[in-house]
Parts: C-alpha cells; structure tokens; sequence
C-alpha cells in the first residue's frame, strides 16, 4: 500500500527534504538542528555589537576580527540576523551598515559574489533610492559590478572614512531588473526548503506606539550618560542586540492549521467488563497406576475374534461390557486395519463398534478399510445392518455399491461363485432401495447395467424389474 | 509399561503384584492430594518413581503437586513437564501401536490406549496457559483434543469444554464459542428446551421473573439490600451519583454480616466441586448462552435468556445471573438499574470477586461520565486484586482470577479521557503484556504520546526522524514469512525489555504495530473462516467430503439446535458487522493519526503516504477524509506541490470562495458507535462517551478548510484572493493563532501593517513579551 503513495513523490532515494540543498549546504545549515543554536548566543551578540560600532578601524581589521572570534560555521546565523537588521534602514548608523555589508560580503568571499546566500539583500540596497548613494556604491564595489571593482582599497580604509571620502558625483546607478539579471538565480531563494518558509517574511514589526514620523537618528530621545531618563527615550544598542539576540533563521510565514486528529472514541467493547471465569484448577490424571484391566476381557476376547466366530455367550460379554462403557469402544484394540478380520468372523460384533464409533472422526477409516475389503456375504451383511441402524455417508454407500459390481463382474473365472455373488448384490440391493436407503437415480445406469449383464440370474431380472417399477 | 512386555503368564502375576501395590500408592497420592498436602504426596509420588521409572502419569502428577506445593510460582517449569510427558506418552503410544498392529492375532496381546493417554497433560498445559491469560494459545492446545473429544471420559469432557468456552469468550471468538456451545447443549443433553417450551416455563413463572426482576419484592433480597438500594436510587435520583455514598452503602452492608437469604455465592466452586447436576450444568450453559449473546451484542434475546437463566437459578446460586443482568443493563446504557443489579448479586462480599465488583461499577461511572468516581473505583478494584494475590498459601485459582491487567487497561482509558497521558500511558504499557496483540492499545499509547506532546510534557524536543526507529519488513506469508531488517537502524526501540519514554517517534512505531495487526487482523478473518471446523461434523466433512456432505450439515444443524438457529446466525453476523466496522474505524485513526506524527515529525513524504492511504480506504468517514485531505494538503505544501495540495483542499470547495460543510453531526455519531438501544433511562447525551472525544465541530473544520486555502494562496502571492478567505477563517475561528498569523502575514504582504497590527491586539491568544537579552555597555 505504501509503495503505490510513492508514485506520487519522487522516490524515497531521490528524497530531497533528506539530503540538504546544495545551498543549505554551502550555509553549513543541516537539517534538523537544535533550535537553540539557530540563535545567536550572547557572547556572539556582544561581539558583533562592538564591530558594528568600530566605524574608526580599517574595515579589514574589524573583517579579520570578525573570523578569529566567529567560528565558521556560524557564519550563515549571524549574516540572516545582520540581514534583518539591514532591512529596517534606521536601526543602523550608516557606518554600522557598511560594516555589516561588509562581513556578509567576507564571510562567502571565497565565492563568487552570485553564489553568496546574502546576495539578493545586497542586491535590493545598492538599488534602492532611499540608502544613501555611498552605501550603494561600497554595495558595488563589493559585487565587484561593472567598473566598481575597488573593494580591496576600500577595506583598507576605516568606514567613516570611506563615507567621509566618498565623492556621489563620479557614479551611476543601475536598476534593481539589471543587477538580479546579473546575478541570476542566486538572488532568489530564501534559506528555506518548503514553500511556506520560502515566502516568510521578517517578523520585525513597527512598534504602533513609536510615531511613525519619529526619526529615532534624532539625538532628542537617546540616552544620555548619566542624564535623566525621558519618557520615549530609548536606546539604539540595546534594541539592536535585543533584536540580535532573539532572531531565528525562521521568518513569519502563513501558517497551516493541522488539526490533531480526535480521541479514538471508546466502544462499549473497549472498557473491559469483567465476568468471573469457572474455576479451572489443574488436573490430577487418576489413571496413575491405574487398573489397567478396564475391557482386558474384551479386548482378549475381540483379538480371539479375528480369528475364529465367537460363541453366542462370548460375543453377549462384548455387548453388555461395550453398553456399560460407552467410552470403551474407543480402547478396544480394534483398528480400521483388524476391522475386516473382524467382519469375517463376527460380523454382529462389528456391526455393533461401528455403530457406537459412528460420531467419531475417525469413522472415516473404518468406512475406507470396509469398502475396500474383499466383497462377501458377510461384508455385505454388516454394511446392511449398518444402513439400518445408522444414517451412513450417501457417498460411501455409492462407492461400495460400485465396488460390489465390479467385484462380481471380475469373479469370472469361478462362475459358480460368481452366480453367489450376483445373487447377494442383488437381494442387497433390492433391500437398500426398498428401505429408502439409496436413491435408485443416482446409480440406475450402473445397476441396470448390471441387471442386464447378468439376465441369466433369476435376482438380477427381479432387480431389474423392480428398478423398471420405480421409474 | 507392564502389559506392554508380559506375554507370559509368570511375568503377567508380578505384574498384578506390583499392580495392587502401585495402585495402592496412587490412591494414597490423590488423597493427599486432595487435601493439599503436597509434601506427603510428592513423597509418595518418589515412591511410586522408583516403582515404575519413567512413568507418564507419575511425572505429570509429579509435576503438578509439586508446581502447587511452590505456590504457583514456576509456570514456565510446569509447562515444559507438560510437554514432556505429553511427548512420552506419544512416543510410547505409537509404540504400542505398532506392536499391537504387528502381533499376530492368536498372542493374546491386548493393549489399553488409557496408560499412554496424554489428554490430561494437554488439558493441563491449556489450564495452566489460561491462568498465564494467554488465551489463544489456550484455545488452540485444547483444540486437537476437542477434535478427539468423543473418546475421552466425560469428566475431563466436561473440563475440556468449559476452559474452552471461557477461553473463547476471552478471545472474544464468537465462532469457536459457539461450535463448542453446540456440542455440550447436544451432548450433555441437559434440553435446554425447544423455544415453545421457553416460552410457555416464561409465562409461567413470569410473576417470579417480573419480582426478582423489580427485586425490591424479590424474597432473595434481604431488608438490608433492600435499603441500600432506596438509598442508592434516592441518591441516584438527586442525581448526586456520589461514591462516597455507594461505598458507605457498601460498607454499611458488609458490616451487617450475612444475612439469612441473599443467594449464596456460588462462583467460586470449582468445577471439580460442582455436583454435575443436570440442573446445574443447565443453568451455566444458560448463562454462557447469555454471555455469548452479550459478547455478540444480541441485547434483545439477551434479554429473555438472562430471565429464563434467573428462573432457573431461583432458590439457587443467582449471583451469576444477577451479574450477567447487570451487564446488559449497562449495555442498555440503563446505568441505575446496572448499579442496583450489581449491588445486588453479592459479589462485593466476596474477597475473590470484589476486585470484578468494583471493576463493573467503575465501568458503569465512566459511561455517566463521572471520571473521579470512576478512577477510585478502578484503584480499589486493583488494591483488591492485590490484597488477593499476597494471600497464603497461593492458589492458582486467584492467579487466573487475578484480572489486574484487565483493570489496569480501564484506568489507563480513564486516565487519557481525563487528559493524563503520562499515567494512561503507564497503564497502557502495563497491560500490554496480556492486549499486545488488540491493535486498539497501540492507537491508544500512540494517543498517549500525542497528547503529550501537545501539553509539552516530552523530554526531547523533536528527534532525528529516522535515527530513532528500526524498520523490519515483513515479507511473504505462511512458512514463507521472512523478516527483512532494513540497514542504518539502530536498536533503540526494539527488544529493549523497558519501554522506552513516550516521544513522537514511539508513537510512530505504535501505529504501525497497530497497522500491522489490523492488517494480519483481516487475513486471519478468512483463515477463521476455513478453520472453523473446530466442530467435529465439520472436520469429519474436511476429511471425507467424498463420503458425504448432506450428512454432515445435518448433523452440524443439530449442534447447533439447541438456539434458533437463524437467530443464533443473524446475531454472529450482526456481531461480525459491529467488528468490521470497529477495525474499519479503528484503521482510519491509525492512519490519521500516522500522518500527524509524520507531519510532526517534519516528514511530509510519510505523512503524505500516510494520507493517502488513509483517503483510499473504502467507506472511509467523512470525519477521517476530511483530516487525511488536510494533511495530505499539507505535506505537499511542504513538498513544494502546491498545485496537488490545493486540489486536496479544492474537494470540499463550493463554488468559487466558498466551502461545504466537510462532516455533519451525525457523521460524529456514527463514528461513536452510539446506537439506540431501548434504553429505559434517558441520560444527557453530552455526558459520558459523547464528550469523550474533543474534535473540530463541523463549521470549525470548515473554518479550518479557509485558513488553510488562504495559507496555501498567500504562499503563491495570490494576496487578494486569500485576504477574504481569511477573514471567513477568522470570522469562524476567531482566536485561533494560525489563522491570525496567517492573516498578518497577508496584510503585510498587501502593505498594512497596521492592520496586522490591530489583529496582534485583537487576537486574545498573543502575549508581548519583553525582550529576553540584554547586553549593556
């Protein structure tokens, strides 16, 4: 069942949420980490915080700082809170930007400047009109676009000195369609896998008590060193490393109401009411050493009987000692394989164990070791009284019919004993169809096909008229 | 052994010597026995040991004096000494056999089958496997004896045949409890009567039924009872069910010591003890015949067979039936005349029975939703079981009596309806030693975990999906099952003989335990149909269909004669629907249920196959459909497939923007099984199983079907088409937090942030927290 869903989705080898995008894997982004470590720790927050702030060193100073005191592999978190912090462009002092600019540029300048991550951020500032033109140029410089190629100067130089020294007449700007060109792909997908993730926005919010015309660069409300506190005061570190230290790498995206799927209601069949059981105790087995004469004399008696014909009194000690036990019949020694030493010989003996062996499961094979035993007077007598007494199987009293006639159609060579035995199959059958034992249609073909055959025998013709009365 | 070698008549008199001698011991042994005292009679047993080494018998009785002499604590050891003699006895009857077949007839060698007998260790080993609750592997021992049952004495009979309807009902195996039932009501020709006969002994004695049935008037209940029951009804009445109240009325009773004409407790006799009376045998074949059809959920014939078993228990041992009548009250969800019925039939009084006593009520107050009473309930009838097992000298009677497990699994239903996961789970796990195999525990300890999980209380947060769960296919059926171990496993969960703390990743292996049983569940339902043939009748058919088949059906007819055979049918079909549709249901929780861990789990291709299994089950519940196209959304929102994952949603979609209704009330119904017996008592439906499960009512769903469309259409920039979609979301689902974020998220995107604003404040569910780092200069 679970294969057929497969066809649906690429196969569980091709399973792309398992095996990271390459470009989870150049952010060094595995799949299911532990969320605290999507966040920036404190130590890495105040870090940051300071090189934000030292607008006065060389840039590339402060970028090889930056590498000796951030471990490699946190590179990709510290760069999408940068990132966020970038898209509000008045949380930055305009230093602060160029040199978080900057580390996000160094942190995938081993690459080629498409293939960093970040590019799509750098892309949308060097474009957009309302950062100022310095900003966008360093942004230039930095993608190494057209003839900005001056990167490596410029990091020489503090970033207050950069902007101081910048000269906005000497560039031109190009258009946010020609630089996405550009850098192709890469500026587009988001750091995510799934789409829900892939369309999220940043979380930051606008504050709805802070006055939207409010210039928080304004020196009017920032604290001043040990000056009194103001009401709307606020400041610019601690909202920064406030929003450092709890940025994660997943930004707002709309969410997906996932029910949980309701309590398994309970039948009345699952609460368990209890019933006593009987006392079942273990079984003490009283046939220890027990007697183990139960049915001796009839058992020496029936072995006797497969020899010779019982006397009358003889064969009344089976009979009573067979009704007072009714469960002896079945340790009397006789199997299906003595059954027809027995018929032979006794044939009111057999009659009477078969009638009590009637109900059990393995009547089956006394029936068998009976129908395929030689034909005879007494076999056949037995199987008479038998139809009497019990209901037999239609099946087993079909088959030895058919055996019956067949016996006496391959008695040819003795005719003598051959007439004998047509003469018993027939008084036999005539009794069977009179007492309703059989259903003349199931065998008329056969037995009238027996009737003809053996016309010359006065039974045979007398059956056969009797078959011709029924029809 | 003697007879076997003695051919000469020398050797046959020192037989008989040693005969009278041997048989002298045995008989001491079994009266030692008898009177329990095993030391003595394992004395004698050694004795007899050294008389006649080897000896089947003596080892079994050996084993058997010996295994209660250590107070029932081996049952491992008893069941190997079972095995071995029931192997001796084998071998040394096929070896008997072959000689009495070669010996010439003329050698007066006659052999008795009786020493080499080994249907007593079977019976046995089946006794001993029933007290160890495992009852399938009890029916299934007793099973080739059954087939042989008309060669053996009828006392051992009579054993065989009560462990295996006792056996059956545990299993709660309609069919096989049947063929058997058939068979004794035949053999033992107890008549149970036509069903005139019934009729017209009912009509007779109807004014006795009709008081024992007000039992107010009822001779057999004593003044006492009588006013515990005024007071519990009056209670019951004020609808002040309070266990307090019944318990005192319980105590008040105990105190008042034993009171001249309350029926007699009968239940503990063993069978052994149990004159075999053909009335006795009557009335329990008559109860069993109440129970059958209660297991079969046949109430209304129920009903008259439980009144014609109290009017052949009168003045007799009714406890039984009381009980039994208690129960189908309880089923008629008529829970105050359950209450009366039970206090009724005396088994509180009892030490054996007063752990089912308190089992039952607890039942009953769960069903009318009083969780508290029900859980003190639960509790005490545990303590009793407990009090039961420290009793010295241990009988193996209370290890089988000892239904601890059972009610263990009570309280852990009681503990989740009561949102207790942790403890339900505990209990789940406990009991799971005897349900392992019922695939409901697993959705049940999956349930545990998810509702954990929801209330925060895993340790871990989400673990690695795949590090944490070892996959084994199973391949091929029959002799041809393999298991296949699949690579990059670890062995965390498996074999591990604790169970391992509740986590979404154990949920996970639970359903598919569930799954898989389920599954094994159905197959097995078409071999039962082929095995059926416990029936002698039917295996004599199996074996000789050339021998004739009209016979056989006949005689099968006969066995089964005893009830109305066409009742008796539609009741075991009508029983067999309820089952199927139960596994129904339950196959569509597990799946539902699969792929909200999966989604949890962040493993939307499982949970996508998972959906769709669930979606493809025939005659799936709206209820389910409706979570299975959700999640399947879902997931393939998350496989970046959201064209598929809008068609999903798209099915329940009327017209352009708006949704049908995804479920109705009455799908919850059906669901829930409520069916509308008579029930004499009109209860407030809100109360007990209908509260029981807290879900999406319908328009909330279909709420829910807004959110998630306008979720999927703001992924897709469709911002316009998704903003109204929202608003019907949030107009339905006002404080729900994903339809809100979602909202935000679409007003930002359409450029009103204050208006994402205004919904942060509205939305009740938000709180502003103050920033948590501070790094100060």
């Amino acid at each position: 069942m679970a294969s057929e869903d497969f066809t649906e989705v690429p196969k569980p080898s091709e399973d792309f949420t398992e095996v990271p995008k390459p470009s989870e894997c150049e952010r060094g982004l595995a799949q299911h980490e532990d969320p605290s470590m999507m966040i920036m720790n404190k130590e890495e927050t105040a870090i940051l915080l300071s090189l934000l702030k030292s607008d006065l060193r060389p840039i590339d100073d402060v970028l090889s700082e930056f590498s000796s005191k951030i471990s490699r592999s946190r590179n990709f978190i510290v760069c999408s809170s940068l990132s966020v912090l970038l898209q509000d462009l008045v949380l930055l002092r305009g230093t602060d930007r160029i040199i978080a600019f900057a580390i996000m540029y160094h942190c995938y300048s081993s690459q080629k400047p498409s293939s960093n991550p970040f590019v799509s951020d750098m892309i949308t500032a060097a474009c957009n009109e309302q950062v100022e033109k310095s900003e966008r140029a360093f942004l230039l410089h930095l993608l190494q676009w057209n003839s900005y190629d001056n990167a490596k100067e410029i990091l020489k130089q503090s970033a207050a000195d950069y902007i101081k020294s910048f000269d906005p007449s000497t560039h031109d700007f190009p258009e946010l369609g020609e630089l996405q060109r550009e850098y192709g792909d890469k500026a587009d997908p988001g750091p995510s896998s799934h789409i829900f993730a892939e369309y999220s926005l940043s979380k930051l919010l606008h504050d709805p008590d802070v006055p939207r015309g409010c210039d928080p660069n304004s020196p009017e409300f920032d604290v001043q060193p040990g000056g009194n506190f103001k009401i709307g005061s606020g400041d610019r570190d601690e909202a920064i490393s406030g929003i450092l230290g709890s940025l994660t790498l997943k930004g707002l995206g709309p969410r997906w109401i996932r029910p949980c799927p309701p309590r398994f209601p309970v039948y009345q069949s699952e609460l368990l009411w209890i019933d006593p059981d009987n006392k079942h105790e273990l079984v003490w087995d009283d046939k220890m050493c027990a007697d183990t004469s139960r049915g001796a004399t009839v058992r020496d008696l029936l072995v006797k009987g497969l020899k010779v014909t019982l006397s009358p009194t003889e064969q009344e000690v089976i009979t009573t000692e067979l009704a007072n036990d009714p469960k002896l019949v079945y340790h009397c020694g006789i199997t299906p394989r003595k059954l027809p030493q027995l018929v032979e010989h006794n044939p009111q003996i057999a009659v009477e164990i078969l009638t009590k062996l009637i109900n059990s499961p393995e009547i089956v094979d006394y029936f068998t070791a009976l129908v395929s035993m030689d034909m005879s007077l007494h076999s056949m007598e037995v199987v008479n009284r038998l139809t009497t007494a019990v209901e037999l199987p239609k099946e087993f009293i079909r088959m030895y019919i058919t055996n019956c006639i067949s016996s006496c159609e391959n008695a040819k060579q003795d005719k003598y004993m051959q007439n004998r035995l047509v003469r018993l199959v027939c008084v036999f059958l005539q009794s069977l169809i009179r007492n309703n034992i059989i259903d003349v249609k199931d065998l008329f073909i056969e037995v009238q096909a027996f009737c003809i055959e053996f016309s010359r025998i006065r039974e045979a013709a007398g059956l056969f008229r009797l078959l011709k009365s029924l029809e | 052994m003697d007879s076997l070698s003695s051919s000469d008549a020398s050797a046959r008199d020192e037989d008989s010597v040693v005969l009278s001698v041997t048989s002298a011991l045995a008989k001491d042994a079994l009266s030692y026995f008898q009177s329990a005292k095993f030391a003595e009679c394992i004395d004698i047993l050694n004795q007899l040991n050294h008389k006649k080494p080897h000896d089947p018998k003596v080892l079994h009785n050996m084993a058997i004096a010996e295994y209660i002499r250590d107070g029932c604590s081996n049952a491992k050891e008893l069941l190997e000494a079972l095995n071995y003699v029931k192997k001796q006895s084998e071998e040394l009857a096929a070896a008997a056999k072959e000689q009495g077949e070669a010996a010439t007839p003329g050698t007066n060698v006659s052999v008795s089958k009786d020493q080499f007998d080994s249907s007593v260790s079977i019976l046995n080993m089946a006794v001993t496997w029933f007290h160890l609750h495992e009852y399938t592997k009890s029916l299934s021992i007793l099973q080739p004896l059954y087939q042989n049952i008309l060669r053996l004495d009828e006392t051992i009979v009579h054993q065989i045949c009560f462990l295996l309807l006792d056996s059956a009902l545990a299993c709660r195996d309609a069919v096989k409890f049947l063929t058997v039932f058939g068979y004794m009501e035949k053999t033992f020709g107890v008549g149970l009567g036509s069903q005139e006969e019934n009729g017209s002994t009912m009509q007779l004695s109807s004014n006795q039924v009709s008081k024992t049935s007000s039992l107010l008037s009822s001779s057999v209940v004593s003044d006492t009872l009588k006013s515990d029951l005024t007071a519990v009804e009056s209670s019951l009445c004020e609808e002040n069910l309070d266990y307090d109240n019944v318990l005192a009325e319980i105590e008040a009773e105990k105190r008042m010591k034993h009171v001249g004409h309350i029926p007699t407790n009968n239940l503990l006799k063993t069978l052994g003890e149990r004159s075999i009376l053909s009335v006795d045998l009557k009335l329990e074949l008559q109860l069993y015949k109440v129970r059958f059809l209660l297991l079969t959920r046949n109430l209304k014939l129920a009903k008259r067979e439980v009144k014609h078993a109290m009017n052949i228990a009168q003045k007799r041992d009714s406890s039984m039936a009381l009980l039994l009548k208690s129960q189908l009250e309880y089923a008629l969800g008529n829970h105050r005349k359950a209450i009366k019925l039970l206090l009724v039939s005396g088994i509180q009084k009892d030490a054996g029975t007063s752990g089912i006593f308190n089992n039952n009520l607890g039942c009953i107050y769960y069903q009318l939703g009083k969780y508290q009473t029900s859980a003190t309930l639960f509790s005490k009838a545990l303590r009793d079981g407990t009090s039961l097992r420290k009793e010295k000298p241990v009988k193996l009677f209370s290890l089988s009596q000892d239904k601890s497990l059972l009610i263990t699994y009570n309280l852990g239903i009681l503990y989740l309806a009561c949102g207790k996961p942790l403890l339900a789970a505990r209990c789940f796990q406990e009991a799971s030693l005897v349900f392992y195999r019922q695939p409901l525990i697993w959705l049940r300890i999956a349930e545990c975990c998810t509702m954990a999980h929801q209330k925060g209380l895993l340790e871990e947060g989400i673990t690695s999906s795949d590090r944490s769960e070892m996959r084994v296919h199973v391949i091929g059926k029959g002799k041809w099952r393999k298991l296949m171990m699949e690579e990059n496993g670890s062995v965390e969960l498996a074999g591990s003989a604790k169970w391992p703390k509740l986590s979404l990743a154990l949920a996970r292996v639970c359903l598919s335990n569930g799954l898989y049983l389920l599954s094994g569940l159905n197959d097995s339902k078409s071999d039962l149909q082929s095995t059926l043939p416990l029936d002698i009748d039917e295996t004599k058919e199996a074996s000789s269909s050339d021998h004739g088949e009209a016979n056989t059906n006949s005689d099968l007819k006969e066995a089964k004669g005893g009830m109305n055979q066409a009742i008796i049918q539609s009741s075991l079909s009508a029983f067999k629907d309820i089952k199927t549709r139960e596994n129904q249901f339950a196959k569509q929780a597990l799946f539902a249920n699969m792929a909200y861990v999966e989604l949890e789990l962040e493993n939307p291709i499982k949970a996508l196959s998972a959906a769709n299994s669930l979606l493809q089950l025939p005659d799936c519940s709206k209820i389910y459909a409706f979570l299975g196209h959700l999640y399947a959304a879902e997931a393939l929102c998350l496989l970046n497939r959201p064209v598929d994952a809008g068609a999903h949603l798209s099915a329940y979609l009327l017209g352009q923007d708006d949704f049908n209704m995804p479920f109705g009330q009455e799908d919850f119904d059906q669901w829930r099984m409520n069916v509308s017996y008579d029930c004499e008592e009109t209860w407030d439906s809100s109360t007990g199983n209908a509260r029981d499960s807290v879900f999406l009512k319908p328009e909330e769903s279909r709420g829910t079907l807004f959110a998630d469309l306008a979720a999927l259409l703001a992924t897709q920039g469709h911002y316009d088409q998704a903003k109204p979609l929202i608003a019907h979301a949030l107009s339905i689902l006002q404080n729900n937090v994903e339809a809100t974020v979602t909202a935000i998220y679409i007003d930002l995107m359409l450029g009103s942030s204050q208006d994402a604003l205004a919904r942060l404040k509205q939305c009740t569910r938000v709180s502003f927290v103050p920033g948590t780092l501070e790094v100060r200069r």
